[in-house]
Parts: C-alpha cells; sequence; structure tokens
C-alpha cells in the first residue's frame, strides 16, 4: 500500500490486519502518536485522515491505501509552530505531555470543522481525548484562543 | 571547625525518617514576602512545552534501540492458588520469538512482599512469566502459545472476606499487617463524648481508585561491558538504581537509570516495578537491548491503586461547635502489599480537638498492591472527616465553615509542635468569598425541596506536609558563551520542576531564564536527588539549586570582577549582564566566560535541614456546588473554588495548573472512579479505560483555583512549599457534602454514581 504520511509518500508491505498505530509508531519511527487504551477510548494516538481526526489504534493501516495522513510531527511549519501548538504552550495547556499530540490534532481538526466553536462545541469537539494530569481547563482555553485568533489550522 | 553532618528528621507523605544530612555550605537569607524578586514568582513558560507539542519529547515507551525486542508478560488468570505445570517451550519454538523467562531466570527479589514469577499464585494478573520477540505482537501472540496449569484456591478481594471467619490465608504472615491494629490517641475520647451536646457516630467508605496514567509502567533495557542502562518511567531513578543494582549483584557504577519524560506518575511510579527486572533479565539473556511496557490491563490491575477504606467514625461538639472528641475505626484494603498510609492522620491533625483516637487496620486481600497515589491516606480521611464535621453542623445548626473556624488548630496537634507558618484562615476567607459561601448556601436553603434538579454546596479543608527536605543536590554550571545548566538528579513528571529550579537558579544569578536549561533524570551525570514524591521536589532541590546557583554567581562575580576593575562586591547583575556600581561598566555573562574560556564557573549546592520541631505543611480550603438530578441520580457540578497556602509560589502559571489537574482528580474519585472486582471470580471488572471512568472534559466545571500571598520564610530559604498533592484531598469531602446539601440526605459512600444518588 501507499501512504502519504506528513506530505511524504511510503510504500509498505504490511499485514491486513497491523493498525495505523502500530505503522506509525514501529514502521515509521514517528512516536509522537501515542499507545495508551489500545482501543479507542482515551484519544492519545488521535492522527488527521484526509484532514478529519481519527483514532489511529482503530484504523487500520490497509484502509489508509493512497490517503493523506497526519501526525504531530507533521503540524509545524518550516518556521514556526502550528497555530494550534502555539496556543497549548501559551496557555500551558499540558502537563505531562503523553495525550497532548492527540489533544491538538483533535483541536485542529475541531477547529477547521467548526472555525468559531463555543466553549461548549470545545468540550463537545475534544470529549474523546482523555488527560490525566487534568489540563482540561487550559485545553479549553487554548482551543478556543487558537479559533478565536482565527488563527484556523492549517494542517 | 562547625559540624558538618547533622541527624535531622524528614517527613514524606506522612512517614516520618531520621536521617544524617549534610549541612550546605552556605545558609542565605529567606527570601520573605517582601523580597525583590524578578524571576522566581513569573508566569515562564513551560520548559519542555515545546517538546511535548511537537510530538518530539521521548517517553520511555518512545525508546527503540538498534536491535531492541519487545516483551509480553503472562499473568495469573485466577487470584488464588499455585502454578501445577508451565512451560514456554511452546512459545520459544514460534517464528520471532527470542527467549522466555520464569521464575527460575529472575533474581530473587520481591515486589510488594511477592516474589518475581512467585509459582503461587497471591492476584489475578500476577506476573508468571514472560516472553521476548521481534515485535510486541509476536511476544503477545507467543503468550496464548504457554502450557500453563495451575490449581485453584478460594480467595478473598474485599476486607470483609479477608476478615471474615473462614477466609483462605492471602498471605502466609495472615490476612492483617502484623501493626494492625494501628492505635493512636491522645486525651480521654469517652471523657469527650461523654461532655458532648451532640454526638453522630456513622460509617463511610471509600474506594479503591486507580492511578491510571496515560503513560504505563514500562522499562527499556540494555546491556553493555557488563553494565545495565535502564530508560524508565519513574518518579525515583535514583532508587530503580539502588532496587536493580542489589537485584542483580551489581555495584550502583554498573546500573545507569535514565528518565527524560514521563506520561504522569501520580505516585505509583516509586522504585523498579515488575517490567524493570523483566527487560533487565531478558537483555541479559538476549545480548539485545529489551522493551517491557505494561499494556493498558496489567497498569490497571497490577500497578498500584489507592486502597479502599471503611471509617466508622464518632464524633462529638459542644453547642458552640467546639469539638470534644474523635474517634475513628479505619479498615484499609492494602492488597497484596504496599506500605501503611494512614486515612486516621488528618482526623488527628485538622480540627482542632483535645481528645481523639484512631485504630487502623490493614487488611491483604487477594489483589494487585496498593501504592501511593496523590496525597495518599489524606484523600481517604478527608472524605469521612469532611462529611462528619458536616453532619455535625447539620446536628448543631451551625453554618459547616463556622463550625470549621471554631476549632481551627494553631499546632500541629498530631505530633505536638508549631506549624512553620498556617494561612488557612485566610484561605477560608478569600475562597468563601470568591465562592459567596454565604450568598449561596441561602440559596440552596430556600429551594424547592420537590423538585427533580436540586442544588446544594459543600466545603472541606486540607492539610498535607509539604516540607520537603534533605538529602538533595544541584550543580550550576555556566558555559563558556554564558548559558547555563542547572543540573540534579530529581524528575519532572509534568510537574514543572524543570521550569521551576531554572526559575530560582536564574533568580540568583540575575540571568535571564531562556539562557537557562535544567537537566534531570539520569543517575550517572547527575547528582542525587530524591523521588519526586510526597510534594517535595521544589522545597528540597529548590534550596539545593539556590546554594548552587550563588556559589556560581560568586565564583563569576570574581572573574567579572577583575575584567571590570573592581570588587566582586561593587557588582549586581540582571539580564545575564554584569553592571558594576562604582564604574557603571558592564559586562555580560557571555563576555566574562568567553574571555575565561574554557575556565569552569561552577556551583554546587545541598539542601539543609528543617527547623526542629516544627510541622511544615500546605494547607487549603476547597467550595463546591452541584446540581442533582433527583430521578436519575446524575450530579454534576457547577463549580469549585480553592484557595491554596504553599507558601511562596516560583511560578503561578504552572502551579495553579497543578491545582486544577487535583482538584480533577479529586473530583473524579468523588464522582466515578472505582475499580470494580468480580467478587466470586476475584478478577477486575473494570480495567480498561472505557469502564474505569476518568474525568472527561465534559466532566470539568469552572475552577477557580488560588493561592493566598505569602512565604514561608521557617520552612526554608526560597519562601516555598509542596503544591503537588493538596489540591486533590478536600474535593471528594467538598462534593460529598454539597450532594448531601441538595438532597437533605446523608452521603456515606463515594463515588456517587447515580445508583448510589438515587439510593439516597
Amino acid at each position: 500500500m501507499r501512504l502519504s504520511v506528513n506530505g511524504a509518500s511510503y510504500h509498505i508491505t504490511a499485514p491486513a490486519h497491523e493498525t495505523l498505530l502500530e505503522t506509525l509508531r514501529e514502521r515509521l519511527q514517528l512516536t509522537g502518536t501515542k499507545l495508551v487504551c489500545g482501543r479507542g477510548e482515551c484519544g492519545a494516538c488521535t492522527v488527521l485522515l484526509d484532514g478529519k481526526s481519527v483514532y489511529a489504534c482503530l484504523t487500520l493501516s490497509a484502509a489508509c491505501d493512497g490517503r493523506d495522513i497526519t501526525t504531530i510531527e507533521g503540524i509545524k511549519g518550516d518556521d514556526a509552530l502550528h497555530p494550534m501548538q502555539a496556543a497549548f504552550i501559551e496557555h500551558d495547556a499540558l502537563q505531562c505531555g503523553f495525550c497532548t499530540p492527540g489533544q491538538i490534532l483533535a483541536a485542529i481538526a475541531l477547529v477547521r470543522q467548526n472555525p468559531d466553536p463555543t466553549e461548549d462545541d470545545v468540550r463537545r469537539g475534544m470529549s474523546g481525548n482523555l488527560c490525566r494530569c487534568g489540563a482540561y481547563p487550559k485545553i479549553i482555553r487554548a482551543v478556543m484562543a487558537a479559533a478565536q485568533a482565527g488563527k484556523a489550522p492549517d494542517a | 571547625m562547625p559540624k558538618r553532618f547533622v541527624t535531622t528528621k524528614v517527613e514524606i507523605e506522612g512517614r516520618e525518617e531520621t536521617k544524617i544530612v549534610e549541612l550546605p555550605a552556605r545558609n542565605p537569607d529567606p527570601w520573605g514576602e517582601d523580597a525583590d524578586l524578578h524571576v522566581v514568582g513569573q508566569r515562564v513558560v513551560r520548559m519542555d512545552a515545546l517538546e511535548k507539542v511537537t510530538g518530539e519529547a521521548r517517553y520511555t515507551a518512545d525508546v527503540h534501540l538498534q536491535g531492541m525486542l519487545f516483551a509480553a508478560i503472562l499473568r495469573a488468570p485466577v487470584p488464588r492458588g499455585r502454578v501445577t505445570s508451565l512451560d514456554l517451550a511452546p512459545a520459544l519454538a514460534l517464528d520471532g520469538v527470542r527467549a522466555g523467562i520464569s521464575i527460575a531466570d529472575v533474581p530473587d527479589v520481591k515486589i510488594d512482599g511477592v516474589r518475581l514469577f512467585d509459582q503461587t499464585i497471591f492476584y489475578a494478573n500476577q506476573p508468571l512469566a514472560a516472553i521476548c520477540a521481534d515485535s510486541l505482537e509476536t511476544a503477545q501472540r507467543a503468550l496464548e502459545a504457554i502450557t500453563l496449569e495451575i490449581a485453584r484456591e478460594p480467595h478473598a478481594v474485599t476486607a470483609e472476606q479477608a476478615l471474615a471467619d473462614n477466609a483462605p490465608a492471602v498471605r502466609p504472615s495472615g490476612n492483617t499487617h502484623k501493626g494492625s491494629p494501628r492505635v493512636s490517641s491522645r486525651g480521654d475520647v469517652e471523657a469527650g463524648i461523654a461532655e458532648a451536646d451532640a454526638v453522630i457516630t456513622r460509617e463511610y467508605r471509600t474506594p479503591t481508585a486507580l492511578h491510571t496514567a496515560l503513560e504505563p509502567h514500562g522499562a527499556v533495557a540494555e546491556w553493555s561491558g557488563g553494565r545495565l542502562t535502564i530508560y524508565e518511567s519513574t518518579q525515583g531513578i535514583f532508587m530503580t538504581r539502588r532496587e536493580v543494582a542489589k537485584a542483580f549483584g551489581l555495584p550502583l557504577t554498573d546500573v545507569r537509570v535514565i528518565k527524560n519524560y514521563m506520561g504522569g506518575g501520580f505516585g505509583a511510579k516509586n522504585g523498579a516495578p515488575h517490567s524493570t527486572y523483566i527487560a533487565a533479565a531478558l537483555a541479559k539473556i538476549t545480548g539485545r537491548p529489551v522493551s517491557c511496557i505494561l499494556d493498558r490491563e496489567g497498569e490497571q490491575t497490577d500497578a498500584g491503586n489507592r486502597c479502599a477504606t471503611i471509617q466508622r467514625v464518632t464524633i462529638g461538639a459542644k453547642r458552640d461547635g467546639t469539638l470534644t472528641a474523635i474517634s475513628v475505626d479505619v479498615t484499609i484494603s492494602l492488597g497484596i502489599g504496599g506500605w501503611l498510609s494512614s486515612p486516621a492522620r488528618i482526623y488527628h491533625e485538622l480540627y482542632q480537638c483535645a481528645n481523639v483516637r484512631s485504630a487502623e487496620t490493614f487488611v491483604y486481600t487477594n489483589t494487585g498492591a496498593m501504592a501511593s497515589f496523590r496525597a495518599p491516606g489524606n484523600v481517604e480521611g478527608s472524605f469521612g472527616l469532611e462529611r462528619a464535621m458536616d453532619t455535625l453542623a447539620r446536628e448543631l445548626n451551625l453554618d459547616p465553615l463556622e463550625l470549621r473556624r471554631r476549632n481551627y488548630a494553631t499546632r500541629d496537634q498530631d505530633r505536638d509542635r508549631v506549624y512553620s507558618d498556617k494561612r488557612l484562615d485566610e484561605c477560608y476567607r478569600l475562597g468563601a468569598e470568591r465562592f459567596g459561601w454565604t450568598q449561596a448556601r441561602s440559596r440552596t436553603r430556600a429551594h424547592d425541596t420537590g423538585a427533580r434538579l436540586r442544588r446544594g454546596v459543600g466545603m472541606s479543608s486540607i492539610v498535607w506536609s509539604a516540607g520537603g527536605g534533605p538529602p538533595a543536590y544541584a550543580t550550576v554550571r555556566i558555559n563558556r558563551d554564558g548559558t547555563i545548566e542547572v543540573l540534579s538528579g530529581a524528575q519532572d513528571l509534568g510537574t514543572g520542576a524543570r521550569t521551576v529550579l531554572a526559575q530560582i537558579a536564574a533568580e540568583v544569578l540575575g540571568a535571564k531564564i531562556s539562557d537557562v536549561r535544567t537537566v534531570l533524570g539520569d543517575t550517572e551525570r547527575l547528582p542525587f536527588a530524591s523521588n519526586s514524591w510526597g510534594s517535595i521536589t521544589t522545597a528540597s532541590v529548590g534550596p539545593a539549586v539556590r546554594v548552587a546557583a550563588e556559589e556560581a554567581r560568586d565564583a563569576l562575580f570574581d572573574a567579572a570582577a577583575e575584567m571590570l576593575g573592581t570588587e566582586p562586591t561593587d557588582l549586581e547583575s540582571r539580564d545575564s549582564e554584569i553592571h558594576a556600581k562604582s564604574n557603571d561598566k558592564c559586562i555580560l555573562f557571555s563576555e566574562v566566560c568567553n574571555k575565561l574560556g574554557d575556565v569552569m564557573i561552577s556551583g554546587h549546592g545541598s539542601r539543609g535541614p528543617n527547623p526542629e520541631g516544627t510541622a511544615i505543611s500546605a494547607f487549603g480550603a476547597q467550595f463546591a456546588e452541584v446540581e442533582v438530578d433527583g430521578e436519575t441520580g446524575q450530579v454534576r457540578v457547577l463549580r469549585i473554588v480553592s484557595a491554596h497556602d504553599s507558601g511562596r509560589i516560583i511560578n503561578p502559571t504552572l502551579a495553579e495548573s497543578q491545582l486544577e489537574g487535583g482538584i480533577i482528580q479529586g473530583l473524579g474519585y468523588a464522582l466515578f472512579e472505582e475499580r470494580v472486582m468480580d467478587d466470586r471470580l476475584g478478577i477486575t471488572l473494570n480495567s480498561t479505560m472505557h469502564d474505569y471512568k476518568i474525568p472527561m472534559i465534559g466532566d470539568i466545571p469552572p475552577i477557580d483555583a488560588f493561592f493566598v500571598d505569602g512565604a514561608d520564610v521557617i520552612a526554608n530559604h526560597t519562601g516555598a512549599k509542596g503544591l503537588a498533592e493538596p489540591p486533590i484531598i478536600g474535593v471528594a469531602g467538598a462534593i460529598g457534602n454539597a450532594v448531601a446539601d441538595a438532597l437533605g440526605a446523608d452521603v456515606l459512600e463515594i463515588p456517587l454514581t447515580p445508583r448510589r444518588v438515587r439510593a439516597l
């Protein structure tokens, strides 16, 4: 199969049951995408598939043939952070940082779909991403700020 | 010559140890409340945020070494019994499988009292063997090929089962810890009850809660030249090194433990767990690096938990609210092992009372062992004590806050000593004001008790030892370009320790914070600091960094004075520039160091002892408003106000993040979090993140968490105390009290799931 990951093309031969999370972490060494629950319960493995957020642990790589995948490693511009990354830093929307890549990708997908979200929209849109450190109040602030600044994502 | 080593007491999570410690080379004057500080106290951006938002931060599970193998652990399917047959050969015959180990292949090491790979089964999911293979998937599949036969025996997975007359023996030594009951008392409780105008007796229950750190326990081990390097997700690199070196019979120089980033600890990651020994043993046999990372089920069932408790409380007071007696009998479920954290201690300390008695019975059960979990003991005890205080307030027709104020403890009554500083009264005042306590209470008083949606308010108080202490060391090094490294073998769990320690060094040196980098988490390269537990890192390592930075600054000023033709005392520095007051000459750090070339400017600092006979504690007051749906039993927390006294706050932004995080974990403990066992099968029913519910973004109410002003100059010369654990302590009590207020019902048990609330 051919996967386009962060703009680079990869030809991959993998078993039919291999998940996108395994492909990214183990074959491509893109370890920013995290394994936490491995069954679609926590959102730590969130990536963008053709611009929409998906759980990489519940996505088969074979189903991604010919499609565009964006991981946390692929959202930064050449010179600057993605505005959502910058907002997460500015608002201290992270502590241990383990859920952060998934949170940021979910937030980017959310704001792309809804460029002017209310706080409730953010809560709903981000409800698939768990954070055990409890950075939620600041995640809400960061996502709202990034959206309101009109710095809507362009991943 | 002055004495160099002294004997002192150091307290961690309520445990007090006597230690001989080295006195620091210097003892700077404390930064008082009005100290003129420029970097300390600033909202400096979290230092490792960049690598965390870019995905570049490499956690233990992300470490991938050349030729690395992956391990998977075979676990016991039953809670008690014996292995009658275990054959790894069928698994070893599979393609891609490189090695397998069972009890004969590992050092004789005990974890929570159970030998690694013990053939006697003490709890479900106890490790029995491990396999490593070219891929994790191959290793996991190979587990299924192992032939395992077991003889099942009766088990006890709850305290009630373990204490029953004909209970099976959970451990050979018996079903309670030999120190049980641990009795502690002062005054005369019976006399206190006799003189009370109101006495209430209740039984409270708290659940087994699971840490659920997103990054599980795990290690990557690699041997080279007989030396072992371990990458570990740990709160204690030096403790891990000591335990691993002992197990493998190695000198400390032959074990290096590295922890750069970790995905949460919350108390469960102190010292080497099973996975570390397994990775090291498999790496030794195969001659290749081995990664052993727990899967989620392993993490939820065999990596620590907060003990379930049953608290039988009797509390008496005069009509004016003056407490006359507190008595509590606590049953604590340890699981198969662990240490004796104390739910009773907060009963002895939080409120003024002359007559207090407690008896704690620590029960072993056939379940995974407990581990410290953010303010272990106090969180559990706080729920019972604060519910009892509220019930008493209702009985006496007193405002619950007023009842607490009337029993304000000015001394640490438990250990009969003064507090270094205590601003709980200020927390009450500001917390109540920002919450609008009086107005909110009269509002909920007036509500229609027949309505479906009912609101209530509740509050609670916090006390937690937070002084830190010795030993802790730091080195501050200035490079030839003027940049600065702060080196200490502490750990940053996501707390912000890196940033806070850099701020202290920058303050002392008069350096730009952007010039300072903190390096933590490597036993081979860094001076000793203890585990990052018990809210101690800032108060322990911070003063050592201050001393080290002073020493480095003095050397830098000596060199600069030579260059500027003046005396060191004539110099001051700000933003990495040194200014001579007498001749108005300036020189940048980088210029001084560049001129010096490779002459090394550095300083070394240590943490001195705490003041004798003094309790150093953090305090707080928490207020919650809830809305309860009487039909569904759903509890919605509408808002939380949390006022804290932790002395000087080095970085308010990071500190507030920790407060919010602790409060949110407390909210989970109050409303959702509960390990559910099948008592008959003796296994955990909710070991997934779907079934064990932690707070989600939609559960989070507006949280107003803040610090009262202050600097604790008695505690240590930075004025800072710990703050990571306090914010979780009173949340379940405050929410429980608010639910009781909403329904006019007694709340005796958490979590307040809809089923329990509907039964009220």
